[in-house]
């Protein structure tokens, strides 16, 4: 299974006159833009050094805000039709109004608002409201939106989640024969490949009849973006394997269950919305997402979990206290990992992930 | 509701209070005594600390009585009123705590059972309270409800979460859509119709019916004390300016955490009286006014006496404030006959709710209307939509105004983060960048 390297990928797409729209995490209606012929690249941990950001922003900000804003102050020529900030937090939520009023660039900035909090009637009516303005800004730049284009990335989009949770289900039960870097790698192939693409590959998924052979331990994940390429490969390594994960770049942004094939497109992502696994960034309830990691864990037969946190992220470092305190008081071992997204693994953190699968491992054969 | 503890409740406000004040008054007896830099206090001080002792002093009898709401500083408190909550503001109080000087130990409580350092210290505070008990205002209620809007941050909603979570109480919140250009008709709407949603879970945990025309009477009052909040900060255009903004710092806390309620209209009557008499005589917050200042984000609330006098001293007065604005800004949008589109308005239009195009017009027009001649900025770790933009909006300032600006890098309430070199050595650079610029 070969995944085409992000930048190259990209720029060839651009060479070709894809329109192409830079994302900033986490959810937005990628089926709209589709229809428009847009294609969604998503921006959450651009590599390289960050130099021009610091000028903007404070020491205290998260890396993937101050990676976002290095990459955007390039002004990358693979982004041709602007910037889509979706509402995911605080610092996000002022990235972008800095961006588009204060810093300025050449390409349009879009917005979209999440709904926060406990849902009822009032905000499903409100985000078919938002998902309908948001057609509308669109319209106004690319013309009339055709209905029957709506439908088919709605369609393709089902397709997706569809695989992405067999794949998942797979996962859980090694009926997989994918290590952790690889993996992860293909779960976050979406983030840049054109849908068409992306289906294709996860069509070429070789999901195994029998379980293969288990891991010497398992592993559940939770957090913004997967470990690091270092990370996953050092957990290859050692023979753990992630098995299930809460991470707001891969599981949270796939529907908890499926759904029927979408015949109005605003009632399909609308629903799509309000069916996804709680996450910190939508004020989710504490309970429901302390159920959804002990269910995945059980399903999952994980033996413990790594909370690997992105530094300075709020959302995250709220939850956190309660699910690693509630998941200790159920014997679970946990891990917490704080990363800034650098492309290395610290030796003090390599220690650590030893000392905690030595711990997976006892638990397998004590 | 209990007739013990409303009896109880009964005695202590009629007695217990004013032997409190009584108390206070005794030790006050030998003030502190007034550096030269300063022109007279407000008389009012002694006023706004009774009230808000008395309010503190209070809470710890409520319980019994009314339904305790423990309230975010931007959630439209006006519906609350309705139902005769006792509220209060952990914000306030995380305020208090750390102009006392006590808000790292209550941080490191917080840091201590599993919250990350890198929080909000209004919360860490907060949160260091609830495990402990500790509180410098004696005691605080347990909620038997949260209010929350993330018109002021999305931290409100995982902090009040934890707090609910810990405590087991329902938790109310008011979902304000971030402004990026203008309020759509359906943010608006969105919210109205969230506020209509609240009134029968409100019934329920307060035990009291909902009656429109009390609802209205209290957005009248509320209205009128946010206007009359405004008016005084709009006293502060005349020079010498009547106060400074330290002392309207502190005297923003009636329009934060009893706005609403009769006490906070009377207040603020008696404060506007006494600045207009002082504008009228030219007695000035400092003594010899040569410099006006503006003010960008939360206090520094250990160090408000430090900076009051850095600057009293260099004969510098911060007259305005984004901060003490953002409880006047709106009000004009509040509509007594339509009273739940209206509240979207205000509360969904505010300056952390807002673009930071809007911030920037608003710091350009506050510092032409207030004859400012230079800025400092406070970039606090604890606040994220505060602070995120403060570096874009200075150079803005600086480069369209020529006005010369200063950051300074601090928390609101957490006293670790002061490096006392570092900004002193900021702050004399700004002084002679100040100095120079308006007579060079």
């Amino acid at each position: 299974m070969m995944i085409p390297n992000r930048k190259e990928y990209l720029k060839a797409l651009a060479n070709s006159g894809q329109k192409i729209m830079g994302v900033l995490p986490a959810l937005y209606p990628r089926e709209l833009l589709w229809a428009f012929d847009i294609h969604a690249a998503e921006i959450w941990d651009p590599p390289g050094e960050i130099l021009h950001a610091n000028a903007h922003l404070q020491t205290t900000i998260c890396p993937i805000v101050k990676r976002s804003l290095e990459f955007i102050l390039k002004e990358p020529d693979i982004i041709n039709a602007g910037y889509l900030f979706p509402h995911t937090c605080d610092s996000l939520q002022n990235l972008g109004t800095q961006v588009k009023d204060l810093i300025g660039v050449s390409l349009p900035v879009y917005t979209f608002y999440n709904p926060k909090g406990s849902f009822n009637n009032t905000t499903t009516r409100y985000y078919r409201d938002i998902l309908q303005n948001f057609q509308l800004s669109m319209e106004a730049v690319y013309g009339p939106l055709a209905p029957d284009k709506f439908l088919a990335a709605c369609v393709l989009s089902h397709k997706i989640d569809s695989h992405l949770m067999a794949i998942q289900q797979a996962r859980m039960t090694d009926h997989l024969s994918l290590n952790n870097a690889e993996y992860f790698k293909l779960m976050r192939a979406q983030e840049y490949l054109l849908p068409t693409d992306y289906l294709s590959l996860l069509e070429q998924v070789d999901i195994l009849d029998q379980p293969g052979e288990s891991p010497r331990a398992r592993m559940m994940v939770s957090g913004i973006l997967p470990p690091t390429p270092e990370i996953l490969e050092f957990l290859d390594e050692l023979g753990v394997s992630i098995v299930a994960d809460d991470l707001l770049a891969g599981s949270r942004r796939i529907p908890k269950f499926p759904m029927d094939a979408p015949v109005s497109p605003l009632d399909y992502l609308t629903d799509r919305f309000f069916i996804l696994p709680p996450c910190s960034t939508r004020g989710g309830d504490l309970d429901e997402r302390l159920h959804h990691l002990s269910k995945h864990m059980n399903a999952s037969q994980a033996q413990g979990i790594l909370f690997d946190i992105v530094k300075f992220c709020e959302p995250e470092l709220f939850d956190h206290r309660l699910l690693v305190k509630t998941l200790r008081g159920k014997n679970y071992p946990v891990l917490t990992l704080e990363t800034e997204l650098e492309n290395h693994i610290s030796g003090q953190d390599k220690t650590r992930i030893e000392a905690f699968t030595e711990l997976l491992f006892e638990m397998v054969s004590p | 509701m209990s007739i013990r503890a409303e009896i109880k409740y009964k005695i202590m406000k009629d007695y217990g209070a004013p032997a409190l004040m009584a108390l206070q008054d005794f030790k006050r007896r030998k003030p502190r005594p007034i550096p030269e830099a300063f022109g007279p206090p407000l008389d009012s001080n002694k006023r706004l600390k009774e009230i808000l002792s008395r309010h503190y002093f209070l809470s710890r009898y409520a319980r019994g009585v009314n339904k305790v709401a423990w309230v975010t500083s931007g959630a439209p408190v006006e519906l609350l009123r309705a139902f005769d909550f006792y509220t209060i503001y952990p914000e306030n109080h995380s305020a208090l705590v750390g102009a006392k000087k006590q808000g790292a130990d209550y941080c490191s409580i917080a840091e201590g059972s599993g919250f990350s350092q890198d929080l909000c210290s209004y919360a860490r505070i907060d949160l260091g309270h609830m495990l402990s008990g500790k509180t410098p205002a004696g005691k605080l209620p347990k909620p038997d409800l949260l209010f929350c809007s993330n018109n002021i941050c999305q931290t409100v909603l995982y902090w009040y979460k934890a707090i609910a979570h810990e405590l087991n109480i329902p938790l109310i919140h008011f979902d304000a859509p971030f402004v990026t250009t203008e309020q759509t008709e359906a943010d608006i709407n969105y919210m109205a119709q969230q506020l209509q949603d609240m009134i029968p879970i409100l019934e329920r945990v307060s035990g009291r019916v909902f009656y429109l025309d009390v609802f209205e009477n209290i957005l009248k009052r509320s209205m009128e004390t946010s206007r009359t909040w405004g008016a005084i900060l709009d006293a502060m255009k005349a020079q010498p300016a009547p106060m400074t903004i330290f002392d309207a710092f502190g005297h923003l806390a009636p329009i934060v955490s009893l706005r609403g309620l009769p006490v906070a209209q009377d207040y603020y009557h008696i404060l506007m009286e006494e600045v207009d008499t002082r504008v009228t005589q030219g007695i000035g917050a400092i003594s010899d006014e040569r410099y006006r200042l503006i003010w960008d984000n939360i206090a520094i609330w250990y160090k408000v006496r430090f900076l009051a006098t850095f600057f009293a001293e260099r004969k510098m007065n911060f007259v305005t404030a984004t901060y003490t604005n953002a409880w006047a800004e709106t009000t004009g949008y509040l509509n007594v006959k339509d009273p739940w589109n209206s509240m979207a308005k205000t509360y969904g239009q505010i300056i952390l709710n807002n673009n930071l195009k809007h911030r920037l017009e608003l710091m350009k027009k506050m510092i032409k209307t207030y004859s400012v001649d230079g800025m400092v900025m406070h970039s606090t770790r604890s606040c994220k939509p505060y602070s995120v933009g403060q570096f874009d909006l200075r150079k803005a300032i600086t480069t369209d105004l020529d006005l010369p600006a200063v950051i300074l890098d601090a928390d609101i309430a957490d006293e670790r983060v002061w490096s006392e070199q570092q900004i002193h050595t900021r702050l004399e650079a700004f002084c002679e960048t100040l100095e120079g610029s308006k007579h060079g």
